[in-house]
């Protein structure tokens, strides 16, 4: 048996957990939806002050969207494994002779489809709301890529504290405390000429600002390659960081 | 017979600094029931941890099922089961998910799995219920299903980590005599730590009584208690002074081997209390000792833990999660 055996066993099981919870189910489904539908209605206005060919403020949206998608998703994997730790289940896969890494991959893998489910339900949502792809089924599939590639590198922050604090009430609260700076004070949502100049400075230098340009260039067209490797180079750092603290932290608990 | 587990001058030391496991050393041959009786926190927890792989230890030569503790601990998880105290189940998941679930975990697959699977399903009555998840089930189906996944890799050893612990009395004798027929029919060796001393009692060939950390006594229940001493004479006693009296009055009776307190009272050792009971209540009498209750009773394990730990294991202040009638 291999590694991909395990990782498959564990895949299997957490989503038969999520199709065994229709209303967690449910809302990750349709929180794309409601928030594309949402932004757009509300701050259509901002379409009005960005180039003619970038496509209007839908356009603009849904790249962010997918992305502030993609990132709620990451705190699952912590509330997962702390609930593993706290219900002894942990301990009872630890008695067999799954390959520890699986443990994780399984998790990690999960959370990756369901943000990937989310954002093909968001650009399917944007299509039929008159969204054009400039860069075909290439792009959509390199966006697809990106986001769930942000996802994991979150996922690492959150794994390390949900195996840490054991706490899942913690790992929501700096879900919310991380987030909404990240988020709201990047281009992800807004064109960033429209913020104050600390919110420029800090948006300059955040991460969701640059993976959501990119994925914007994919949406819109005209992507540039360099700064496609400056968004993947700057997402494997912040993974690299994220997934050391992770595997310090499950080594101690597994070994 | 050989050993499938020895432990030599094992200890256990947490990351606190705690000695939870203080130089123990035991064997359990291939094919016994052994047993780990003791009090809340004296460490048994911490051996059968240790014992499966899951705790580190400090210091000692550990060897399970023919393979070094340190050096192959793989090995290990391939050939025991483990129940442990805390029934740990995925709830979202039905009973032959889970089940599937721990036999793929265990690197089995295909008709062989799914033959297990069934096979466990129905050994511990649970077939009719195996596609409801398991967040469905009473505490006793979620005990017996937790069971059977412990014995979904057909292990050569079980350790069972308190396993009848908040069940009711009914739902414990099934338990035990399931257990029974695992250890003599199928030739499972099992490890058990209880803090219940009938179930010691009744279940394990031989045991070991551990307090603090530390192994206070061991071997079959019938040498453990014969080294109380014969008979014992329990009197109730509530005024301390009267005990005080009566403890040295009893001393001086012929054929009383050993005089101690005990709660709210004194009880005096004998061979064989039929032949001095006569003499003993006439001797109290005339010393104008009269006990408010007096019975005579064969020693159990709770009097080998007084006599060696001068404390009682206290069924009372054992913690009772729940009490969920146990179906088999």
């Amino acid at each position: 048996m291999t590694i991909l055996f395990d990782t498959q066993s564990l895949l299997q099981r957490f989503l038969t957990k999520l199709i065994r919870n229709p209303t967690l189910l449910g809302t990750s489904l349709a929180e794309p939806i409601l928030f594309l539908i949402l932004f757009s209605q509300l701050f259509t206005k901002f379409g009005n002050f960005l180039p003619a060919a970038s496509g209007g403020y839908l356009a603009y949206l849904v790249p962010g969207i997918v992305l502030f998608n993609a990132m709620i998703t990451a705190p699952q994997g912590g509330v997962s494994i702390a609930n593993d730790i706290n219900s002894g289940f942990l301990s009872k896969m630890l008695l067999t002779q799954v390959r520890r890494s699986a443990i994780l991959l399984g998790r990690l893998l999960t959370d990756m489809t369901v943000a990937v489910a989310q954002s093909v339900i968001t650009i399917g949502v944007a299509v039929a709301m008159g969204v054009s792809f400039e860069s075909g089924a290439a792009g959509i599939l390199l966006l697809l890529l990106t986001s769930a590639y942000f996802e994991l590198a979150l996922s690492g922050i959150f794994l390390t504290v949900g195996i840490i604090t054991r706490k899942t009430e913690t790992i929501s609260a700096l879900a919310s405390v991380l987030f909404f700076p990240l988020v709201f004070i990047s281009s992800a949502m807004f064109p960033v000429s429209f913020f104050p100049s600390w919110a420029q400075v800090f948006s300059n230098y955040n991460p969701v600002s640059y993976t959501s340009d990119v994925m914007r260039q994919l949406v819109t067209g005209g992507l540039n390659l360099g700064t496609l490797g400056d968004a993947y180079a700057l997402i494997g750092a912040i993974a690299i960081v994220t997934f050391a603290a992770t595997l310090y932290q499950f080594r101690k608990v597994v070994s | 017979m050989s050993d499938i587990i020895s432990a030599e001058n094992l200890i256990v030391v947490y990351q606190d600094g705690t000695r939870a496991v203080e130089d123990i050393s035991f064997n359990v041959e291939e094919g016994e029931f052994f047993g780990f009786l003791g009090p809340n926190g004296a460490g048994k927890s911490t051996t059968i941890k240790v014992l499966t792989t899951l705790l580190r230890k400090a210091s000692g030569k550990v060897a399970v099922a023919g393979f070094d503790l340190e050096k192959s601990p793989g090995e290990i998880r391939k050939c025991i089961g483990v129940l442990s105290q805390e029934t740990s189940l995925d709830v979202d998941l039905t009973g032959w998910e889970n089940l599937h679930l721990q036999g793929r975990l265990q690197q089995m697959s295909g008709t062989a799995l799914d033959e297990r699977v069934k096979e466990l399903l129905e050994l511990v009555q649970l077939d009719g219920v195996a596609r409801k998840p398991a967040g469905r089930y009473s505490g006793g189906m979620r005990k017996r299903l937790d069971l059977a996944s412990a014995l979904i890799n057909k292990p050569r050893l079980l350790f069972l980590d308190e396993p009848t612990t908040g069940l009711d009395a009914q739902s414990r004798t099934a338990i035990w005599e399931y257990l029974e027929s695992l250890n003599k029919k199928e030739g499972i060796t099992i490890f058990l730590t209880t803090q219940y001393l009938e179930e010691a009692d009744r279940l394990c060939q031989r045991l070991s009584i551990i307090d603090h950390g530390k192994l206070i006594a061991k071997g079959t229940p019938a040498e453990l208690k014969e080294t109380v001493g014969g008979d014992m004479v329990n009197l109730t006693l509530k005024d301390p002074l009267l005990r005080e009296r009566a403890k040295l009055v009893l001393k001086t009776i012929a054929g009383v081997s050993k005089v101690s307190d005990s709660d709210g009272g004194v009880v005096a050792y004998t061979k064989n209390a039929g032949q001095i009971i006569a003499e003993l209540v006439t001797t109290l009498d005339r010393n104008g000792i009269r006990p408010s209750f007096l019975s005579i009773s064969s020693p159990t394990l709770d009097d080998v833990f007084l006599r060696e730990t001068g404390r009682r294991i206290r069924s009372d202040e054992l913690s009772r999660k729940e009490t969920e009638p146990f179906l088999m």
